[in-house]
Formats: C-alpha cells, structure tokens, sequence
C-alpha cells in the first residue's frame, strides 16, 4: 500500500482508538473517582487531581530572586552610622548617613530582620528570623561573635538595663511569645506567653518593662469583636505584668513609648469585619490609626491616622524623639510617613471627654488636628529610626532596597541610601510591590497585604456583599503555599489566582478597577512564589512520637477495633498528600444557618498549625474544635471513635504539615 | 491603476499622518476658553439656562500662546453659541455644551485638536449641559437644560448621565431634586451639585454638593449640606486635595458669586473663601499648572486695566491666594472658563456592582437611631422601632411604600424599588415619626446602599458589630403586612 493510503487509515484508526480510549476512559475515570472519594459530582475532575503532583515543581519550591530589601534599621546616637539589616540577602551592613553609601557589610545567616544596638558596649543584636537565633555583632569588627536560639521566627529585640544585669527582650513572632535574655553569658533565661504573632518591642517610658506589639488579633468566635494586645513585661522579674487590649485592632507592627510622658504609641488598623462589605468609603473595612496607651491614667485612646477621602493604609514602623513631641510612623500601602504632633495630641486628651476619647477613632476628620506633614517616600516604607538629636529620620523603603533619609527640620528627604537596583526586572518583586500597594483600592484604603500580612492570613472572617448580605461569611485563607491548589475561594468558584486577583476583586474590594493585565501577571508570579507558613516543627524533620502516631491516624483506613473507615471519611481521601487536597469540592456537613451552600473547597493542610481559625466560616477556634465541637456527624473525617489522646496525636501531625 | 494609486496613496498618507496616533503636540500654556460678546446682553426670548449662560454668539476658543485676543482658534465654529469647555485627560480633545440653531436644544459637542468641525457627541431631546469625562472615555452631563425661570424646579429637573462614545446615555441620578454641575474626582467618583433635601429642621432646600460612583450607586454627601448656600456651581477638583467651587447666598446671583474650596479630609469644618474681596467676582475657577489656579476675575480694583467691566483669565498663585496675574484678557467679551490644554492624571475607575437585569436594590441601615438630632421637639429621637419608607406620589407629594420593622440594634434590611426617589420616616412605638427624609436618595438595580444611621453624623466611621438585621431575609417592599408584623421585634 502506498504511504497515502497507509497515512489516513492509520490516523483513522488512531483517532477512533483514542476517542474509545477516551470515552471509556473517562467513565474508567469517574467510576474510580466516585469510588475513591465517594463524591457523586466529579464532572471536572482529572487525574490530575490525585495523580502527578509535586510540589517540587510548584513557584514556592523553586529558587527565587533574593533583593537587598532592608528589614531592620538601627541608627547611631550621633545619626553618622546606620545599621541595616538585609533578611533575604542574609547580611547586615554598615551605611554612612553623610555620604549615603555602605561601607561594610557582614554575613548573618538566618534571615536577620530585627536590630538593636547597644553603642557602648560595641555590639549590634540581630534577631534571624528563618534561623531562629539571635545573632550579636562586634561592632568594631563587625562580625558575628555570639548567637543564642529563641524562639521561632523573631522578629524585633529590644535592650533593656534591669538591676540583675543586661537584659535583651525578643519577639517570637510564629510561637507567639517573648524570649527574655541575658547579655553576659548570652543565654535565653525563659520564654513569656505574648498576644498573637509579636512584632515589635520597646521599652516602656520608665525603661524596665518591655511594650510589645503584637501584629495579630486574638482568635474570636465569629461575630465577636477582635482584638489585638499590647503585652507589657516586667523584664527583670520575667513576667508579664499587662495586657492591654486594643479593640477591633490589629496588624500593628511597631511600637514607641514617649520621653516625658507615660504613653506607649501603636500603630494599628482599626478593622470593622463584622459589618458587612457593601462599601468602602469612610473607613467601612478598615482604617488606620495609633493606639495612646497613657499608664498614668490606665487609658487606651485610639485616634485615626487617616483622612476623610484619603487614607494612608497598613501604618507600619514607627519613631519618637527624644522630646517627646513628634512621631513619625509609616504607612506601608500609602508610602507617606505621616508626622504626628504629640503635643497636640496631649491637648487634645487633657480636653476630650470620655465619650469623644471612646469614638475618637472613628471621626475621620480629627486627624488634621495632630497630623503635621504626609511625607511621600518610596515603595512600602517599614521600619524607620531617628537620630539622637532628632534632626534626621532614617525610612526603610522595604520594596525599593532603599534607605529615605529625611530631615525632619523640613520635613523633606535629603537623599537616599540606594541598597540595590530596586528589582524592577523581578516580576515577583514587582508583583510584591503592588501586593503592597494601597493606591489601587478606592482612596487607598487598604492594599492585600492589609488582611494578607505577609501573604498570611489576618485571623478574621469578612461578610462580602456578593453573596447577600449576612450570607456566606468567609475566614481569611492564607496566600502562603497557595500555588497548585486551585480553584480558590472557599466555594471554589475562582478557578486561578488571576480570575481571584482580578475583575472579580475589583468589583467586590477594591472598588475601583481590576490591576492592569501585566501587573495581574506579576501579583499572582509573587502569590505563587509565597512557601507554606512555618511550623513549630521543621519541616522534614523527623516526627516525634506523637507525631508519629498522629500520621497513622491521619492515613488510616481502619479504626483501632478494626473497622473499616468508609473511604469518603478518610482524611487522606480529600487531604490528599503532597498538598494535603485533591482541589475537589465536598459537603463534610459544616453548612451554617448563614450559609449558601454546604459545599466548600477543600483546603489545602500544608502550615495549616498557624492559620486559625479555622472552618469556611472560621467558627473552629483551634483544630481540636473541628472535630470536637463542629463534626457530628463524622462527615469531616471519622473521628467520634478517636480518644483524646488520639486526636491530640492526630492534631500533633497536623501542626508539622 | 497608476492613476487611482496617484490619487489615493497621497490621501492614505495624508490620513496615516493625520491620525498616527492622532495626537497634536499644542504648545505649553495653551488654553481653551469661553469667550461671550460682551456687548451682547441676553438673546431675545432665551429658552433655557444655557441661552441665559450663553447667549447668541459665545463661543469655545483655544488660545495659544502668546496669549492675546488675535491668537485663537475657533473650535465652535458652526454653532450658534457655546460655552463650558472641558479637555480630555489625554490633552488632545476638548468637549463643551453647544447649540446649532436658535431653535435646536443645547447638546454636548467634541472638537479635536487637529482642527475640523466639531460633531455632536449627545442628541438628547431636552438638551445636555455640564460635561466631563470618566476616566474610560464615557461623557458625563447633566440634562435636560433646566429653565431659565426655574432651573430646580421639579417638573423639569435635571439629572446626571453617562454615555459611551457610540453608546446610548444611562442615567445616573434618580433624587427629587435637580443634579448639576458634575465633575471627575481623582478617586473615579462624579461630584455634581443639588439640593439637600428638606427635612424637618429645615424646609428650605439649599445647594449642597454631592458623589456617585460612575455607575449612580453610593449616593454620598460631600459639602456644604448644612451651610444654606443658595447657589453652588463648577466645582473643581485641585491638585492639593481641595474641591474648589463657586458659591453665593442667593440662588440666582448674578455676579454676587465668590470662589471658596473646601479640603477633602474636613468637609464641613473648612470652607473658606478663596480669594480677597478686590478680586471681584469669580465666574470659573480651573486647576492650571501645579501651584497654579485659572480665575475668571472682574475684578472690583483695575488689575492692569482701568475701568474692566468684563471677565478676564487671571493665574492665581495658589500658595498665597493673593498674587494674581491677567493671562488672558479680549476686551470686546466676557472671558471665562479657561483650562489648560495638556495631559493630566487619569481618575481612578469603578466596576460597577450594580445589575442591569435587577429592579431592585437592598438598603441596609446599620441603627437608625445613630443621628446628630438625638431631639425634635422635646421628643427622643432615637427611639425609633419602626421605618416607614418613603416613594414620591402624585404631584410630587410624598407616599409611603411600606412600613418595617426595626432590629433591636436599630438596623434594618430592605429590598426596595430601584432607580426611584426613597424617602424616610423613624417612628416610634406609639407610630409618632421622629426623623423624616423626604424622597431624595435611590438605590440602582442591584445595588446595596448602605448607611450608617439616619441623619448620621458626618465623616464618622462605623462600630465594629454585625448588625441584627443580616441575619435575616431582607424586607421586601410589598411584603403582606401580616408577614411584617411577624418579623416585628417590637409587637
């Protein structure tokens, strides 16, 4: 037969195999689908779901550009020398403020973030955030001379003097609590219980009792009010002696007490989650503000630090000089630093009746009494230090590798100390950037990073409009370790992070238009490049006992009797490794009375220890609560047979995920 | 062939360079203008506001500069009158209110920079005025032309619209009263002025300024709602945050109007007026180069001039709001409106949230006993269980649509009509009304309007709770009484 014969028929017959092969197949498919899962509706199911996945060729598991983005800064008395601490690039360097140059640099392995330098002794701490160390620094030859474990992820220290000698306090910002340390020998002395997730330390005005700002709010029941903490430590005795609640706050990320006065000041965003999305003008989501803790008086008193139609979002770092009259405190959406007059402030307390100081934060026209200057700086401005004489102000314009300086005289920038080249070749870095950016929701009032800190979660639930109102109220998902695990949304309605980050938030958040095409593309390259959260437990690490015992549990088909555990009520038949989902939808009998539906995606499990609360809805405090109190009927896995021990085990697994 | 090819190749040429990307550089500093013959007093039996702005023979103009009478181009040509110019934030197109004929109704017109006739860009029946620009490329205006004799009158009111370049105009404004005026602020919403709404405090109805999204949803308050202005016009967005705008007591001033601003961050507690009395009377205010205001100035002592009697172009510094300098002046007309023509900043968009297929809309209150007017009378004004909602009836009266019941927190949620004035009456237990607002507000189809309160207090944010009535099915309006009774916590 001659080869234009041959051609046709053998395309014919290949055609007519693989249309069998796949029509078959794909009843093969459904057939062992249902059977796996015990799921009726698997119409888009794929192998895929189960079958082929890595998470070794997933975004977040490959290298990634690292920047010289300053996390950390800390400034000489004398304003000459300024320290700046370089996590991804594992270096801190040494910067001369006159002529805006580095001049030394020093390997910290560990992510260093934190600093705090003690100038008489020659010495500059270094908190390593991914090395769970505190790392100190010979400042003469700048070099690392000591290190000591703490706890997990610090992110801020703080020097104190107490009468048993030199004390540094530490804030763990993953195991939620403060390490207290002594400097000579350099050993961490005990660990103290702190609000959720701190971030900042500073000592208090009278220079014994460490203030800490803590980024997140406590778990809540879902239509219950967050709030946050500002933990007050006792440092030579070891104790915790306050906490001071701040409420419907969070997301502080800084903290300053104030010369001559008895305040504490933090920045904070003020969130309204429990009122439901129908706008966002005039602070209906949230706003931003600063916390007066006055420990004369035994008052909180939150002002807002945003505009009627202007607001500064995701308030970060701030400084206080030493007179005690002007706070700098950045706004990392908003790239301003807003300059706050203290002692208009102080007026306006001494004046303010009771009422007028409880609902001071939501008159979004009192700011402009005490707000003296915005000064624009560049991309996400974080941490920021003053020098002693108050004259100059040092801005970490995080996501530009850039050091503002700023003379506060004028209140303009005199020039910058250029870390790197900024990464505008890096789609992650640019894609970074607008995660960070206000300005593309209505009159800046958030950015993601607002409820995403960190691509993480906030810890609360929203009521979005788009579902009907009071219907469908959501806990925040994590962005960390979200690449191939779509659909996303808890419905699953979202089938890619550019359908979630587009029109459709748009329309229902920002308010404004969708992110241009190409910075879409960057946003989402930066969403996948974002690992899974830390665990207390290192990943691959071998698994303790409990652990152990707690993976059996997980991928058991029989209970300890013996009895089969129907396949649609395995934790591994949904949870499926190595992301811990299959990206199917189930009914695991966890629809509320506000709940559209009973059919939720199925999360993925991966850091799944530091993301409460939990459920779609975020009822499930801790993780023993979704199975004590929120599984009746054993649809979310069979687990009324589980002793308390058992599912202790079960949870213990869980957390190392 | 040759030939064709001889005739058309030059012409496609021609056509390729004429659009390229159709933009003509303009030299900086140039302007485009109104100019009215001054000589001129009002046109014989003038039909409309416009035809009293605008009488026969005013005219849209760009000057170039150096700035003087004999270097402007016409961009009117053709029309019998024209005025309110605006540039499109691409610096390369100009759209202003026209009319063709004595007997024709004022529409909107667009002339590009590159020369040519200008071509209508509306065709409504009753006319189109005020236009400006979203940052999509759709018109905005205001229409119809309102009367001479009563520009707020009910019965021909005007309303805000919206239109794509080649699409049909979809209204925006749904009050009882008229809507004027509108702008693009830098955030994407239209401000536009109109009348606050009567309440039970005050029966007059003063000029206030409002916001809508580009799409008519979230009706917003903006200034000047408790200042009893009679008359607000062309406000004007500046670069500093302030909104800049044309105020007088009276309703119809004449030349008794001054300029003031009003900052953003403090609505209610900053209007000032913008410039010294010497200035004389302000007739358009624009944003000119950073720093920089275009006044039109009759200015009350000779600025320059001895004895002007009419408008000139002045730039104001807007630092000191003192130093001012004469830019353009033709002394045979009234100078006004002056805007410079070059790119600025696109405003911000909106997706709208609104649908089309929808009639209509929720109204969700968070507690109605949230006022500044906690008593009326003597009465407790914050003890309201009950909402009457109100529509507008015959001759323009108002009718109640439905009464509903209120949570304990004082929320309530309803499904109401859509694109329809609503009106508001708190009652208390004994049915007495508390706080009333007449028929002014709307929600569009799909929308869900919120509020804090009723006659809540201004620039206030929220408390942070859920409110009572989300957890429940909203209210419809038409829900049989029985139904309602049932839902009624307070019976």
């Amino acid at each position: 037969m001659k080869a234009r014969t041959v051609i046709p028929v053998a395309a014919l017959v290949a055609v007519t195999t693989l249309g069998a092969l796949g029509v078959g197949g794909r009843f093969w498919v459904a057939n062992h689908l249902r059977r796996w899962s015990g799921k009726q509706d698997l119409a888009w199911a794929s192998c895929l779901h189960c079958h082929g996945v890595s998470t070794a060729r997933l975004a977040w598991a490959r290298e990634k550009p690292r920047h010289p983005a300053p996390a950390g800064l800390a400034l000489s008395f004398d304003g000459r020398r300024l320290y700046i601490a370089l996590d991804e690039m594992n270096e801190v360097v040494e910067a001369d403020t006159l002529s805006r140059r580095v001049i030394r640099s020093t390997r910290v392995p560990g992510g260093p973030t934190g600093l705090a330098l003690d100038a008489k002794a020659g010495r500059l701490f270094v908190t390593c955030r991914s090395g769970d160390r505190l790392a100190v620094l010979n400042l003469k030859s700048f070099t690392e001379t000591g290190s000591v474990s703490v706890g997990t992820a610090p992110v801020a220290v703080a020097c104190f003097t107490t009468r048993l000698g030199d004390r540094l306090v530490v804030a763990n910002s993953a195991s939620d609590d403060v390490s207290i340390v002594s400097v000579s020998p350099l050993q961490e002395l005990g660990r103290l219980g702190a609000g959720r997730e701190p971030f900042a330390v500073a000592p208090a005005p009278d220079g014994s009792h460490a203030l800490v700002a803590n980024r997140l709010a406590g778990i809540t029941r879902t239509d219950s009010v967050p709030a946050s903490e500002l933990t007050v430590v006792d440092v030579a005795a070891m104790r915790v002696v306050a906490r001071q609640p701040l409420v419907s706050a969070h997301l502080s990320e800084g903290v300053a007490s104030v010369p001559g006065r008895s305040w504490a000041l933090t920045p904070l965003v003020k969130v309204r989650n429990l009122v439901p999305i129908t706008q966002v003008a005039l602070g209906w989501v949230m706003s931003s503000g600063l916390a007066i803790s006055d420990f004369q008086h035994g008052t909180v008193t939150e002002l807002p630090l945003d505009e009627l139609n202007a607001c500064f979002a995701d308030p970060s770092g701030i400084a206080v000089d030493a007179a005690g009259r002007r706070a700098y405190i950045t706004s990392g959406g908003g790239n301003v630093v807003s300059v706050v007059d203290l002692d208009q402030v102080g007026h306006w307390l001494e004046h303010a009746t009771e009422a007028a100081r409880q609902q001071a934060i939501d008159d979004l026209q009192l700011s402009s009494d005490y707000v003296l200057a915005r000064i624009p700086t560049g991309p996400n401005p974080r941490q920021v230090v003053l020098s002693g004489n108050g004259r100059m102000l040092c801005v970490a314009e995080r996501l530009a590798d850039s050091v503002l300086v700023v003379d506060t005289t004028s209140l303009r920038p005199t020039g910058r100390i250029a870390l790197g080249d900024g990464g505008d070749w890096d789609p992650i870095r640019r894609g970074e950037r607008a995660f960070a950016r206000a300005s593309a929701t209505f009159q800046g009032q958030f950015s993601c990073r607002s409820c995403h800190p960190d691509g993480h979660v906030d810890g609360l639930t929203y009521d979005f409009d788009v579902d009907g109102v009071g219907r469908d109220i959501v806990d925040n998902r994590s962005l960390q370790g979200v690449a191939g695990t779509g659909p996303f949304k808890w419905n699953g309605k979202n089938p890619s992070l550019a359908v979630q980050c587009g029109p459709r938030f748009a329309r229902v958040l920002m308010r404004t238009e969708p992110f241009p095409k190409p910075e879409l593309a960057d946003l989402v390259a930066f969403i996948e490049s974002l690992p899974p959260s830390r665990t207390l437990h290192p990943r691959g690490a071998p698994l303790t006992p409990a652990q152990d015992r707690g993976q059996k549990i997980f991928f058991a088909t029989e209970t300890p009797d013996g009895k089969e555990i129907p396949r649609a009520h395995q934790c591994s038949t949904c949870h499926r490794p190595p992301l811990y989902t299959t990206r199917l939808s189930f009914d695991v009998a966890t629809r509320g009375p506000r709940d559209n539906t009973g059919t939720f995606d199925t999360p993925h499990l991966l850091g799944i220890g530091a993301s409460a609360p939990y459920l779609h809805d975020g009822r499930a405090a801790t993780l023993e609560e979704i199975w004590t109190l929120y599984n009746p009927e054993d649809r979310h896995g069979m687990t009324s047979y589980m002793t308390k021990h058992q599912l202790n085990d079960l949870i213990e697994f869980l957390k190392t995920l | 062939m040759n030939a064709l090819a001889c005739i058309f190749v030059p012409g496609l040429a021609a056509a390729l360079a004429g659009c390229g990307d159709g933009r003509r550089a303009v030299p900086a500093g140039t302007l485009v203008l109104t100019q009215i013959p001054w000589a001129s007093s009002a046109t014989h039996g003038p039909r409309d506001l416009l035809d009293v702005r605008y009488p026969a023979g005013s005219r849209v103009v760009l000057a170039r500069p150096p700035l003087g009478p004999d270097n402007v181009r016409v961009l009117s040509r053709g029309l019998l009158s024209a005025g309110s110019p605006i540039v499109s934030p691409d610096g390369q197109r100009i759209f202003f209110a026209g009319k063709a004929g004595s007997s024709s109704a004022w529409q909107i017109y667009e002339a590009h920079l590159n020369g040519g006739r200008p071509r209508p860009a509306t065709s409504m029946p009753d006319g189109a005025m005020d236009p400006a620009l979203l940052p999509d490329g759709d018109l905005v205006f205001s229409s119809p032309v309102p009367t001479a004799a009563d520009a707020w009158s009910s019965a021909h009111r005007s309303a805000i619209y919206a239109q794509s370049p080649r699409g049909t105009p979809r209204r925006l404004t749904f009050g009882t009263a008229g809507a004027t005026d509108p702008t693009v602020l830098a955030d994407g919403r239209i401000l536009f002025v109109s009348a606050q709404p009567a309440s039970m405090a005050s029966a007059a109805s003063p000029r206030a300024l409002f916001t809508v999204n580009n799409d008519g949803t979230e009706l917003t308050a903006y200034a000047g709602q408790h200042d009893g202005l009679g008359f607000i016009g062309r406000p004007r967005e500046l670069f500093d945050g302030y909104v800049a705008f044309l105020a007088s007591k009276t309703v119809s001033p004449g030349d008794s109007v001054w300029a003031e601003n009003v900052r953003a961050a403090r609505p209610f507690l900053s209007r000032e007026k913008m410039f010294p009395t010497a200035f004389g009377a302000c007739r358009s205010l624009e944003p000119g180069r950073p720093g920089e205001l275009l006044a039109a100035l009759k200015p009350n002592e000779p600025a320059g001039r001895v004895g002007q009697r009419h408008f000139a172009i002045f730039q104001i510094d807007r630092l000191s709001g003192m130093r001012r300098e004469l830019l353009f002046d033709d002394a045979e007309r009234d100078n006004l409106e002056a805007a410079l023509v070059a790119p600025r900043s696109r405003p911000m968009g909106h997706l709208s949230n609104a649908g089309p297929t929808r009639t209509t809309g929720l109204l969700l209150c968070l507690d109605v006993n949230r006022t500044t007017t906690p008593e009326i009378d003597g009465k407790n004004a914050t003890a309201a269980v009950r909402v009457r909602v109100l529509g507008v009836g015959d001759h323009e009266t108002s009718r109640a649509l439905a009464e509903i019941p209120v949570q304990a927190d004082g929320s309530f949620l309803a499904e109401v009509p859509a694109d329809v004035p609503l009106g508001f009456e708190t009652l208390d237990a004994r049915g007495q009304t508390l706080l009333r607002l007449p028929p002014s507000i709307w929600v569009r189809p799909g929308e869900t309007r919120s509020c804090p309160g009723c006659h809540a207090p201004h620039g206030r944010a929220l408390d942070n709770r859920r409110p009572l009535a989300v957890n429940e099915p909203p209210v419809r309006i038409g829900e049989p009484a029985k139904a309602l009774a049932q839902r009624d916590p307070a019976r």
